[in-house]
């Protein structure tokens, strides 16, 4: 006890007033956590430095310190002395609105861009031979259907992207269809941005559900088309 | 016990210079940060629900939004007249109301644009709120406006084909022509008695947005190029009205200067003493 004793009331009592009477206070609502975090910060570390300074005071680094502050001596510096007391309380005010203030900021969504695909969509081998002509057919497929978002260059950034909220795939990028099988483009054709669960925010995403527009045959094309245009290979490995 | 109290001082002691710190720097960094939404600023009485010339106006921000020709869906097209549109909004707590601005050279009768808002807590796809395969998504409510006819028309859909005016008809909307650019309000109370079908407006909550525009021009043939699904659309974006302002945060602010000033108080004095 002793040492320890009054400051633990203390602190106690700081808490239950800022968490319980506080908010009953008209025209006053329950604290934030964070707030109330850096109240008894603010109140716990006033406690600890009066009883080390009590019994501390001749210490070199607050020597000078105690010096300022209680301003004995202190001459021209007196001025600055006053700065600092005015300033601090404000500035802790500042922040205290800052944190309180609520946020201008729309809620951020996250969106997982390679979530798992129906199982029934996993492993799956393209079942179209990779001859030149095929790929020149899905290349002109790719050309029809998917360039206007996808882009002529398989860049993302075909005449049709720029209003769509996520972007269509940037394909020659390493972190998109290099990363994945050709199962997942499969499904991910086929279904479109509507086939994503949940984490995939299917509401937000332009990408078409192509299976209503085109057969299976034509996708397995399209998908070798957009390898080869767009200097990728598949991801083999399971 | 002294030591272990000393120790604990010296660390308070560096952790405030960091909480500082954080605040100066904090502080700073939330100022810096921006982003695109459609915010109605409160205003007190007449908002300019059908003039959409009104200084009224030039105290909203504008939010600029890409559009994009509808290639998503069957009945494409590949390119359109408008590639942004600016917009603004306005509320008094009771009703609002909303400006989309665009360039369009000409001045056509099926000129018309439209909003669009998801309902309800259920997401909805921008496209019309189309069924999602593994999500169970709501409706969206649909504001169109037609140069034509000059007035809204409040709609509903939940997928391709369903789109249809409700039986309550809430919107107004009226458009202004001039120097090549089209100024269209659309305007509504912020709420209604059909949750089910309108979007309910409350200060404070961000609400999904869309935008769509037709240009009304006629092709050689003397057909409409665009129309229907063939259109300029945008992706969701977010809609907010603001809350009336909230002064709690400078009372916690007194609070914790007073706190801060009473610590210095009861410091020095201490430090007084103790000499
Ligand atoms: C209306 C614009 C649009 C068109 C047309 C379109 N896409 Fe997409 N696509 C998107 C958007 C937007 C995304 C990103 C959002 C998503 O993953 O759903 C995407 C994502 C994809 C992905 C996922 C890439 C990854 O890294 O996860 C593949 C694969 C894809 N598209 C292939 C195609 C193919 C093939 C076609 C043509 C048959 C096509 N897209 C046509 C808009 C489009
Ligand atoms: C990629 C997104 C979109 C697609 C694929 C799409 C598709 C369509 C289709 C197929 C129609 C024909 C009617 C029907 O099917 O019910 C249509 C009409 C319509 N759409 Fe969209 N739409 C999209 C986005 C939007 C947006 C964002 C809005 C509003 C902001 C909108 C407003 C309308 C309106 C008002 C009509 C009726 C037009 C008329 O009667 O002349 N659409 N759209």
């Amino acid at each position: 006890m002793g040492a320890l004793g009054k400051p633990i009331i203390l602190m106690v009592a700081m808490y239950v007033f800022i968490k319980f009477v506080l908010p009953n206070i008209p025209g006053s609502a329950p604290l934030p956590s964070s707030l109330i975090a850096l109240y008894l910060l603010l109140t716990g570390s006033g406690i600890v430095i009066f009883q080390t300074l009590s019994k501390e005071s001749k210490d070199a680094f607050w020597g000078p310190m105690q010096r300022f502050l209680t301003g004995e001596n202190l001459g021209g510096l007196q001025a600055l002395r006053y700065g600092v007391l005015i300033l601090f309380p404000l500035l802790v005010g500042w922040q205290t609105y800052g944190s309180t203030a609520v946020s201008d900021l729309p809620p951020i969504e996250s969106r997982t861009i390679h979530p798992a695909p129906p199982g029934e969509y996993t492993g799956l081998s393209n079942p179209v031979a990779k001859t030149p002509d095929n790929i020149m057919q899905g290349k002109g497929f790719y050309a029809a259907y998917c360039s206007p978002c996808h882009g002529g260059n398989f860049d993302g950034k075909g005449p049709a992207a720029r209003g769509f909220v996520p972007a269509p795939a940037n394909f020659a990028d390493p972190t998109t269809i290099a990363m994945l099988q050709e199962s997942y483009l499969f499904w991910r054709i086929k279904k479109g941005g509507v086939g994503l669960p949940i984490e995939g925010t299917p509401w937000k995403s332009a990408m078409p559900r192509w299976e209503v527009e085109l057969p299976d045959e034509w996708i397995w094309k399209i998908i070798m088309g957009e390898y080869d245009g767009a200097h990728q290979s598949p991801r083999t490995w399971e | 016990m002294k030591p272990a109290i000393q120790i604990i001082g010296q660390i308070l002691r560096g952790g405030i210079s960091v909480i500082v710190a954080i605040m100066v720097g904090g502080a700073t960094i939330s100022f810096a940060q921006e982003s695109v939404s459609v915010r109605a600023t409160l205003m007190t009485g007449g908002v300019p629900v059908d003039d959409p010339s009104a200084a009224a106006w030039s105290s909203a921000p504008p939010a600029t939004f890409p559009m994009s020709p509808q290639v998503h869906w069957q009945n494409r097209i590949q390119e359109v007249t408008v590639k942004d549109v600016i917009v603004r909004a306005l509320h008094d707590g009771n009703q609002m109301a909303v400006l989309i601005e665009y360039a369009d050279p000409t001045q056509d009768p099926d000129d018309a644009a439209a909003l669009e808002f998801m309902v309800g807590d259920k997401k909805a796809h921008f496209a019309h709120g189309q069924p999602m395969l593994q999500v169970e998504g709501g409706p969206v409510n649909i504001w169109f406006w037609k140069n034509k006819t000059d007035k809204g028309v409040d709609m509903s859909a939940k997928g391709f084909g369903t789109l249809k005016p409700q039986e309550h008809q809430d919107v107004k909307a009226k458009g202004a022509y001039s120097n090549g650019t089209w100024k269209v309000v659309f305007s509504r109370n912020l709420s209604t008695g059909h949750p089910e079908e309108d979007v309910q407006i409350t200060p404070g909550q961000f609400i999904s947005i869309a935008f769509a525009v037709w240009d009304g021009r006629k092709d050689g043939a003397g057909e409409l190029v665009e129309k229907g699904s063939q259109k300029a659309v945008s992706s969701w974006w977010y809609f907010r009205a603001d809350a009336p302002p909230d002064y709690s945060g400078y009372m916690y602010a007194a609070i914790a200067a007073a706190l801060a000033l009473g610590f210095q108080f009861v410091l020095i004095r201490k430090l007084k003493k103790g000499q």
